[in-house]
């Protein structure tokens, strides 16, 4: 009985390896095809093989982009949890592009999935796809993003990006004593995470008319575009006491930046996110405080969600806020990348 | 007689160029005091070098009148592959093996991995006869999709000290990056000036056909050329990766774009045949200068974007004005 157990339970993951592998794959497959048909047929094949149902059905992991491990995690949790309901789960990259991610409502609805975990890509741009899922009587459960109506959502599960950036921001004015220079790496222009982020922040700092901005820029939540910004903006405001970057991996590049300045022990880097890179640079003390946003928490509950839905539930909250915690040296032990210990 | 006047027109684009890149100098040091610094010249030429390294490849690409739209691509795999042989091998469960990597076995497979995607693109212009657009459209697709393989979407992390000397050391007190672009402008100045096969790269892009029927092997210079691209692509890719001390699975967006602005702000052609590579450096300077200069003056990012369009617009307006006078 054990021994079945355990190869049952071997067949699962080498399952959830291959659907990873798929959902990865779904670019490459697109462009082979103007390179050679007969790959583009032996890829296909080599997918489609993945699909066959289990007993309960199909569940889409609808992610606005995979291009980021903090989505990766969230989108993978989703489909593993789901899984571990009894649905076969499949994950679609939106790439950040609201059209991309209405095709792929279009073939979830005709493809006979019965709840969509949703990470939209845009709050407003989103509700034309949620409502033709809705129209469907597909159940949608937003994950870490909100979209701005909730008629058209079953549930909203959110990280509060705002409030979080409040905490940030107070545990900011404790470090810096309410007084010195300091500048801000935001993040996309374009996408509302990085205001409400921003906006969060100065709600708190602007009260406080000794902490100087002293420069805002663009790091776009990328490493290496962030380093450069802070490569060069120790040039013109070189005695500064605190950066504020609006992600993790921003946070790893101003860092990175300030070593080869030599300035790492002076200037306090602070980031939001919970990465991998930032919870093990805080336990060594290079970086002084992150936001954990929980994203396998978020995709566990809406997973959940969806299965209880399924099986008759009706009763949701509309919307649901998931706390965004401060993680800083004193605590950093208490948690691992993405989450807590023992999540 | 009609090379000297093509050499003379060249001359005077370069000059141009050297004009635009003087006149932003200048206004810049009088609007920071914080730009015309030695910390801030080296930023600058370390901060170009990525751009360098892929917009060499790219001017020899357009030269013969193709376009490489798979460098930035190119770029992230060749570094993540690196990193990921570095930091974890390959493991063969089967065999029971573990193919361990040292720093120089690393680079050199990043380096192999571009020259080989770059022969791939080079294959498929020539053998298929798929236009160039087309064919490295779809290179781009399939590099980020094997980057996004070989990275199941997370970054790699922790790669050494000894593999972040070429991102982040100095030797003479000049930073790495910029020496190993510095000597890649030095090659390949000689090879487009002094070398058949730089002339044979020039002659393809001014005719095809003439150059076809003076005998010359127009396939093998083309897959040679496209080679060249990937090989430095995977240059950039490994110095991207060891100054993060990261291989990111998103490296290298957009950078295609930045590499074509270069190339075409140094005065190349894009209908091929006519530029150099001096042009192209004197592009990135200037697409470099002013990336610094916009931070150093802390102007809004939204107008930062307005502002390098304008700018690429107007060096291909006077660019193309000037030749009407000639």
């Amino acid at each position: 009985m054990d021994v079945l157990a355990a190869s049952v339970a071997g067949i699962e993951q080498v399952r959830v390896r291959l659907d990873l592998e798929k959902a990865s794959m779904s670019g490459i497959v697109r462009l082979t095809g103007i390179l050679s048909f007969g790959a583009f047929m032996m890829l296909t094949v080599g997918c489609q093989n993945q699909t066959e149902q289990t007993g309960q059905g199909k569940v889409a992991v609808v992610v606005s982009t995979l291009n980021n491990p903090w989505f990766v995690v969230l989108g993978e949790t989703a489909k593993n949890r789901s899984e571990a309901n009894g649905y076969a789960a499949t994950i679609f990259d939106s790439q950040n592009d609201t059209a991309k991610e209405a095709s792929h409502f279009e073939n979830v609805i005709a493809g006979g999935y019965r709840a969509i975990l949703f990470n939209p890509t845009d709050a407003d741009g989103s509700i034309l796809n949620a409502k033709k899922a809705q129209d469907a009587g597909i159940p949608v459960f937003c994950m870490d993003r909100e979209i701005n109506s909730t008629e058209v959502t079953t549930a909203q599960i959110l990280s509060d990006n705002y409030s979080g950036c409040v905490t940030l921001g107070q545990h900011f004015v404790k470090v810096l004593e309410e007084k010195g220079r300091y500048v801000e790496i935001l993040g996309l222009v374009g996408d509302n995470n990085t205001w409400n982020r921003s906006e969060g922040f100065h709600s708190v700092v602007d009260r406080y008319p000794d902490l100087k901005m002293v420069a805002q820029q663009s790091g776009e939540f990328d490493r290496a575009k962030a380093m450069e910004v802070m490569d060069s903006l120790l040039q013109s405001t070189p005695d500064i006491d605190a950066v504020f970057c609006g992600n993790d991996a921003m946070a790893m590049g101003a860092y990175q930046a300030l070593v080869s300045a030599g300035k790492e022990e002076e200037v306090r880097v602070f980031g939001f996110d919970g990465a991998a890179d930032v919870i093990i640079s805080i336990a060594e003390g290079k970086i002084e405080a992150t936001m954990m946003q929980f994203p396998k928490r978020m995709a566990e509950i809406a997973a959940d969600w969806a299965d209880r839905y399924l099986n008759g539930e009706r009763d949701f909250p509309s919307k649901m806020p998931v706390a965004v915690e401060l993680v800083t040296a004193r605590n950093v032990d208490e948690y691992v990348p993405y989450g807590k210990e023992g999540d | 007689m009609i090379d000297g006047q093509v050499r003379l027109k060249q001359e005077l684009i370069r000059f141009q160029s050297i004009i635009a890149l003087l006149l932003m100098v200048v206004a810049m040091s009088f609007l920071s005091d914080n730009f015309l610094t030695t910390a801030n010249g080296w930023n600058i030429l370390r901060q170009i070098s990525v751009n360098l390294c892929l917009s060499i490849g790219m001017t020899l690409v357009i030269l013969t009148g193709g376009i490489d739209l798979s460098v930035g691509a190119v770029l992230a795999i060749s570094g993540a592959f690196a990193a990921g042989l570095l930091k974890n091998g390959i493991a063969f469960s089967e065999a029971d093996l573990l193919i361990q990597f040292s720093v120089s076995g690393a680079i050199l497979a990043g380096l192999l991995m571009g020259l080989f995607l770059g022969w791939f693109n080079g294959l498929m212009i020539t053998r298929f006869r798929i236009p160039p657009f087309v064919a490295t459209l779809g290179m781009f697709s399939i590099a980020r999709g094997l980057t996004m393989l070989w990275t199941k979407g997370f970054p790699i992390t922790g790669l050494g000290e000894t593999f972040a000397i070429i991102g982040t050391g100095n030797y003479l007190g000049i930073p790495m990056p910029v020496w190993i672009s510095a000597a890649l402008v030095t090659v390949f100045v000689v090879v487009t000036r002094k070398t058949r096969f730089g002339r044979y790269v020039y002659a393809l892009g001014g005719s095809e056909r003439a150059s076809l029927l003076s005998g010359l092997n127009v396939d093998r210079i083309k897959v040679a050329v496209y080679t060249i691209c990937g090989g430095l692509s995977a240059v950039g890719g490994l110095l991207v990766t060891s100054r993060l001390d990261s291989a990111q699975p998103n490296a290298g967006l957009g950078y295609e774009l930045d590499s074509i602005a270069a190339v075409v702000i140094g005065g190349t052609s894009l209908s091929g045949g006519r530029g150099s590579i001096l042009g192209t450096l004197l592009g990135c300077l200037i697409i470099g200068v002013l990336n610094n200069g916009l931070i150093l003056l802390d102007v809004s990012p939204f107008w930062q974007q307005v502002v390098k369009g304008l700018v690429i617009l107007t060096a291909v307006a006077i660019d193309k004005m000037s030749k009407k006078l000639q």
